[in-house]
C-alpha cells in the first residue's frame, strides 16, 4: 500500500517488466546485454551437447536392444586413446573459451566508472536503507537516474544479506563489518524489482524493494526535494511525517490493531500512552514521550513483555527531527490512520 | 563374531541373513554385509523424513501467501530438508550403505580391513543423527544446512550447537568409513586383481574415500570453531566480536565442495557398473574412467571459492576459482562419452537398474552442463542464490547421485536380499520418478533465471511487484505438482521392494549377467562371502557367461576354463 503510493511518483501505468521468453528478465542495465550474450552462448553449447548425448543414448538403446538372452554384444575395441583424447580436448577448448568470455564480461561488472553516482546502502533485518549524499533517504524504494552509472556502497548492521536486481543482472553480498560495492547503469526509466538474495532469517522473502529509474533531470529534482522533505512540515503537523518514516519500521511493526509481527502493533503503544505497562523482567514503565524515544534510540533498555529484544537501535540512522516526528506520530496515531492502518485523508 | 546362539553353519544352507539370529546378532555384528544393510535401512528412513520436509516446502510454495506454514516454520523445514538429505542421506548412501555391502565381496575378501571400526562408524552415524534429530525437537534450527555466520552464531539460534555437534560426529563416521575402505582396497585385493583389474565402482569408492579422509576434518574444525564462538564468545566469524563472516564460508566450502564429489563420485562408479553389465558389453576406456575419478577428487579440492563469487572476495580470486572450476567438467565429460561408447554395439536390456542408469545419463547431462553457467563469472553473478542453483544442484545431487544410488540398490537388491522384485513395477516406478523429477526441477531453472531467489517462504507481499508474483506462481505450481508425482514414484518403489522381501521370486546368483566377483557367490551371500578363494579375470568380459534357463540367471560357460 505504502509502496504503491510512493511509486505513483513515477509516470502512471508503470509496470515491472518480467521479460520475454523462458529465460532471463529484461535487459535494463548497460552490461546486461553482454551477460545475456554469454548466457545464450553457453546455452546453445549445452543444448548441442545435451541433444547429442540423449540422441546417441536413445539410438543405441533402440538399435542395440537385447533381443534374447543369447543375444551377444558386437565386437568392438575396449578402448581407443585417440577417440578418448578427442572428447577430452574438444570440451577442454570449449571451456577455456567460455572462461575467457565470462571473465571479459565480468570485468565490466566489477569496475565502476569513476564518475558514478554513489548511494550508501545499509541492510538491516529485513529492511534496506538507501542513503543519498545530499541526505535524502528511502527504504522501500531505490531511486536512481537513467543513463548515469550508479555505485552502491553497502554494509550490513546484523547478518549477511545480498542485494539483487534481476533486471540489471547485478548481485552482491552485503556483509556486516565491511563495505562491498556494486555498480550498474540503468538504460531506461522504469520500475524494477530488488531482492535480498542471501538468507537472513524470518522475513528474508519480504526484504525486497523497488528500483525506480528516473529521467536524469527529473531525478536531480526529486532527490533534492527528498532531502528537504521534513522541512515541508511545521512543528504542528510534524506527526504526519511519521507515516513515511514508518516504512523503516514496517517489517516488525504494523499499523493494524490486530496484527503483531516481530514487534508490537503501534496501536499498542498508542493506546497505552500515559499509562503504565509491565516490562520483561517484571517491572512497570511509564509509557510517555521518553519511553518512545528510548524505544527507538536505545531499544534494549525496556523490552516489552512477551517480545524478544531484537529491535535495532536507530541512533544515527534517524535524525533528531525524524525521531521527534515518530514520537508525535505514535502519540497521535489515531489522527493519521484508522485501526486497519489505512491513511485518513 | 559376537553371537548369541550360533547354529553350526552348513555353507550351502545358511547365508549372512540366516547365519545367526536375534536382535543382538545384528546390533553387535562385525559382518560388513549386515552393517551395510543397517546403514541402508537407516539411510532410507532418513530419506523418508527428509522427503517429507521437501514435500512440506513444496506445498508451502504451491501458491503465493502463507499456504500451510508461517515463515519461521518454513525456514526450519528447508533447513532440515537440506541437512538431513546431505548429511544423513546422500553422503552415506552409496559408500556406507551399498559400498559396505559390495566392496569386500567385489574384492573377494571376507570383510573390510577393520570390521570393528566399521561397526563403530555405524554407531557414530546413529549418534550423530540423534543429535540432528534432537535439534529438530529443540526447535531452533533455521540457518540453512550451510550454517552461515554470523546468523548461526546468534544466541536465538538455539538448535545450532546440537546440530553442528551432530554433523561433527557424522563427519567422524564418514572419515572412519573412508579410512577403512582405503586400507581394504590396498591390502585385501585377491591375487590377480591388480589396480587396473578392479571394478570401476571400487575406483570411485577409493577416490571418494580419499576425499572423505582429507576434507572432512576441515568441516570438523569449522564446526568446532563455530561452537567455540557460540559458547565462549571468541571472535572468529562474527564481526560483532571482531571475527570475519567470509572466513567461515572459506572453511565451510573447503569441505563442502569436495563433499559434492563424495556424493557424486560413488554414483558415477555405480553407473559404470550398471551400463556395462546391462549392456552386456565390456566397459569402454577403463583407464580414462578410473583416472577421471581420481582427477575429480583432486580438482575438487581446489574450487571451493566458486561458492563465494558474490561474497565480496576479490575479482582476481573469482577469476582463479572460475578457471579451476572448469577443470572439473573435463573428467565428467570423459565419463559420459565413455559410457555412451560402452553402450555402442552392446546388447542392451532395459532392466530397472539400466533404466535408472539411463535416467542418470539424461539428468546428469543437464546437471553438469548447467554447472557451466555457474562457473562462468559473467553469468554466475545473476544466477547465484536463485532457483537456478537450486535446480542445478538437485539435478546433480538428487537426480544424479541419488538416482544412481537407487539404480545400484535395484542392481544389488537380488544379491542383498536373495529376492527378485517385480520388473514391471520397477520400470514403472523409475519412469514416474524420472518424469516427476524433471517436472519439479526443470521449471526451477526458469524460475531462477527470471530472478526468483532461493530460500524464500513466499513470492508475494508488500515489497513484491505483482507481475513477478504472477509469473513465479505458474512455475512454482508446476514444480510442486512434479514433486507429488515424484513422491508417488518413490512410494511405489518402496512398496514393491518391501513386497519382494516376502513374495519375491528367489534370486539366482547372477540375475543380470555381471562378471565382477559379487555375482559369483550365492544370493544372498554366505556369511564368509566365498567358500573358496574366487578367481579373478577381466571383470568386464561377459563372453564367458551364458544364460541358464533352469536357474533364471547367468552361469559360467562350460567350455570356458576358469582363470587361474
Ligand atoms: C527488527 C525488527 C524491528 C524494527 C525494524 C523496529 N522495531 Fe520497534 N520493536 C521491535 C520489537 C521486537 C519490540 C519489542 C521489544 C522491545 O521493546 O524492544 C519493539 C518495540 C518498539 C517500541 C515499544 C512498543 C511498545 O508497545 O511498548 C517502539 C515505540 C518501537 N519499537 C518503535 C520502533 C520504530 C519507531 C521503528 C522504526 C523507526 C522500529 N521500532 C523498528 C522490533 C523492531
Ligand atoms: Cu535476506
Ligand atoms: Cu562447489
Amino acid at each position: 500500500m505504502l509502496l504503491r503510493t510512493l511509486t505513483s511518483l513515477l509516470s502512471s501505468g508503470a509496470r515491472v517488466d518480467t521479460g520475454d521468453g523462458f529465460w532471463l528478465p529484461p535487459q535494463a542495465s548497460t552490461y546486461s546485454q553482454g551477460i545475456d550474450w554469454v548466457f545464450y552462448f553457453i546455452y546453445w553449447i549445452c543444448v548441442f551437447f545435451f541433444v547429442l548425448i540423449v540422441a546417441l543414448m536413445i539410438l543405441f538403446v533402440w538399435k542395440y536392444r537385447r533381443t534374447s538372452v543369447t543375444h551377444q554384444a558386437g565386437e568392438t575395441v575396449t578402448h581407443h586413446t585417440p577417440l578418448e583424447l578427442t572428447w577430452t580436448i574438444i570440451p577442454l577448448i570449449l571451456v577455456i573459451a567460455i572462461f575467457w568470455i565470462g571473465l571479459d564480461g565480468y570485468v565490466d561488472m566489477i569496475r565502476p566508472p569513476a564518475n558514478a553516482y554513489e548511494v550508501n546502502v545499509v541492510a538491516q533485518r529485513w529492511n534496506w536503507s538507501f542513503e543519498h549524499r545530499n541526505g535524502a533517504q528511502d527504504s522501500q524504494i531505490l531511486k536512481v537516474p537513467a543513463g548515469r552509472p550508479v555505485k552502491l556502497v553497502m554494509t550490513s548492521q546484523d547478518v549477511l544479506h545480498a542485494l539483487f536486481i534481476p533486471a540489471f543482472r547485478a548481485k552482491q553480498d552485503v556483509v556486516p563489518g565491511r563495505y562491498t560495492t556494486l555498480w550498474f547503469e540503468a538504460k531506461e526509466p522504469g520500475l524494477y524489482q530488488l531482492f535480498c538474495a542471501e538468507y537472513c532469517g524470518t522475513q528474508h522473502s519480504q526484504m525486497g524493494a523497488t528500483v525506480a529509474v528516473y529521467p536524469p533531470d527529473e531525478f536531480d529534482e526529486i532527490i533534492a526535494k527528498d532531502a528537504r522533505w521534513l522541512d515541508n512540515y511545521t512543528d504542528e503537523n510534524l506527526y504526519q511525517a511519521g507515516l513515511r518514516i514508518f516504512a523503516r519500521c514496517s517489517s516488525c511493526h504494523s499499523l493494524q490493531e490486530e496484527v503483531r509481527l516481530t514487534g508490537p502493533s503501534f496501536w499498542d503503544v498508542h493506546d497505552d500512552f500515559g499509562k503504565k505497562r509491565l516490562m520483561e523482567g517484571d517491572y512497570e514503565a511509564d509509557i510517555d514521550e521518553n519511553y518512545i524515544q528510548d524505544s527507538i534510540l536505545n531499544p534494549q533498555k525496556d523490552i516489552v513483555a512477551t517480545y524478544q529484544g531484537v529491535m535495532p537501535t536507530f541512533q544515527g540512522a534517524l535524525k533528531p527531527r525524524e525521531v521527534r516526528a515518530m514520537v508525535e506520530f505514535l502519540k497521535r496515531l489515531d489522527e493519521v490512520v484508522d485501526r486497519q492502518g489505512n491513511p485518513i485523508e | 563374531m559376537t553371537t548369541l546362539e550360533s547354529t553350526p553353519p552348513t555353507p550351502a544352507a545358511t547365508n549372512y541373513l540366516t547365519h545367526t539370529r536375534g536382535f543382538l546378532s545384528w546390533a553387535f555384528t562385525l559382518d560388513h554385509k549386515r552393517i551395510g544393510v543397517m546403514y541402508l535401512v537407516s539411510v532410507l528412513s532418513s530419506f523418508l523424513v527428509g522427503g517429507i520436509f521437501a514435500l512440506l516446502v513444496r506445498t508451502e510454495l504451491i501458491a503465493p501467501g502463507e499456504t500451510i506454514m508461517g515463515q519461521d516454520a518454513y525456514n526450519k523445514a528447508f533447513t532440515l530438508h537440506g541437512a538431513i538429505m546431505v548429511f544423513l542421506v546422500i553422503i552415506p548412501s552409496v559408500p556406507a550403505a551399498l559400498g559396505n555391502f559390495v566392496l569386500p565381496i567385489m574384492l573377494g575378501a571376507k570383510d573390510v580391513a577393520f570390521p570393528r571400526l566399521n561397526l563403530f562408524s555405524y554407531y557414530l552415524w546413529v549418534f550423530g543423527a540423534f543429535f540432528l534429530v534432537a535439534a529438530i525437537f529443540q526447535g531452533g534450527l533455521d540457518t540453512g544446512w550451510t550454517f552461515y555466520a554470523p546468523y548461526s552464531t546468534e544466541d536465538a539460534r538455539s538448535g545450532v550447537i546440537l546440530a553442528t555437534t551432530g554433523v561433527f560426529i557424522l563427519g567422524f563416521s564418514s572419515i572412519f568409513t573412508g579410512l577403512n575402505f582405503i586400507v581394504t582396497i590396498h591390502r585385501l585385493r585377491p591375487p590377480g586383481m591388480t589396480w587396473f583389474r578392479m571394478p570401476l565402482f571400487l575406483w570411485s569408492i577409493y577416490a571418494t574415500a580419499l576425499i572423505q579422509v582429507l576434507a572432512t576434518p576441515v568441516l570438523g574444525i569449522t564446526l568446532l570453531l563455530l561452537i567455540v564462538e557460540r559458547v565462549m564468545k571468541v571472535g572468529i566469524f562474527d564481526p560483532a566480536l571482531g571475527g570475519d563472516p567470509v572466513l567461515y564460508q572459506h572453511f565451510f566450502w573447503f569441505y563442502s565442495h569436495p563433499a559434492v564429489y563424495i556424493m557424486i563420485l560413488p554414483g558415477m562408479g555405480i553407473i559404470s557398473e550398471l551400463i556395462s553389465v546391462h549392456s552386456h558389453k565390456h566397459i569402454f576406456g577403463y583407464k580414462f574412467i578410473a583416472f577421471s575419478s581420481v582427477a575429480i577428487a583432486i580438482f575438487g579440492f581446489l574450487v571451493w571459492g566458486h561458492h563465494m563469487f558474490t561474497s565480496g572476495q576479490s575479482g582476481l580470486m573469482n577469476a582463479v576459482f572460475s578457471a579451476i572450476t572448469f577443470s572439473v567438467s573435463i573428467p565428467s565429460a570423459i565419463k559420459v562419452f565413455n559410457w555412451l561408447a560402452t553402450m555402442y554395439k552392446g546388447s542392451i536390456s532395459l532392466n530397472t537398474p539400466m533404466l535408472y542408469a539411463l535416467s542418470f545419463l539424461f539428468i546428469f547431462s543437464i546437471g553438469g552442463l548447467t554447472g557451466i553457467f555457474h562457473g562462468t563469472l559473467a553469468t554466475t553473478i545473476h544466477l547465484h542464490d536463485t532457483y537456478f542453483v537450486v535446480a542445478h544442484f538437485h539435478y546433480v545431487m538428487m537426480g544424479s547421485a541419488l538416482i544412481a544410488m537407487i539404480g545400484g540398490l535395484h542392481h544389488w537388491w537380488p544379491k542383498m536380499t536373495g529376492r527378485m522384485y517385480s520388473e514391471t513395477l520397477g520400470r514403472i516406478g523409475c519412469i514416474i520418478v524420472f518424469v516427476g523429477f524433471n517436472v519439479t526441477f526443470f521449471t526451477q531453472f526458469m524460475l531462477g533465471s527470471k530472478g526468483m531467489p532461493r530460500r524464500y517462504h513466499d513470492y508475494a507481499g508488500e515489497t513484491w511487484s505483482p507481475e513477478l508474483t504472477e509469473l513465479f506462481h505458474t512455475y512454482h505450481f508446476i514444480s510442486t505438482l512434479g514433486s507429488y508425482l515424484m513422491a508417488a514414484g518413490f512410494f511405489l518403489t518402496a512398496g514393491y521392494l518391501l513386497h519382494s522381501l516376502v513374495k519375491g521370486r528367489k534370486a539366482p546368483s547372477n540375475p543380470w549377467g555381471g562378471r565382477s566377483l559379487e555375482w559369483q557367490c550365492t544370493s544372498p551371500p554366505p556369511h564368509d562371502n566365498f567358500s573358496s578363494a574366487p578367481t579373478v579375470g577381466d571383470c568386464y568380459d561377459y563372453s564367458v557367461l551364458e544364460w541358464d534357463d533352469a536357474e533364471g540367471g547367468y552361469r559360467w560357460r562350460e567350455d570356458v576354463p576358469h582363470p587361474v
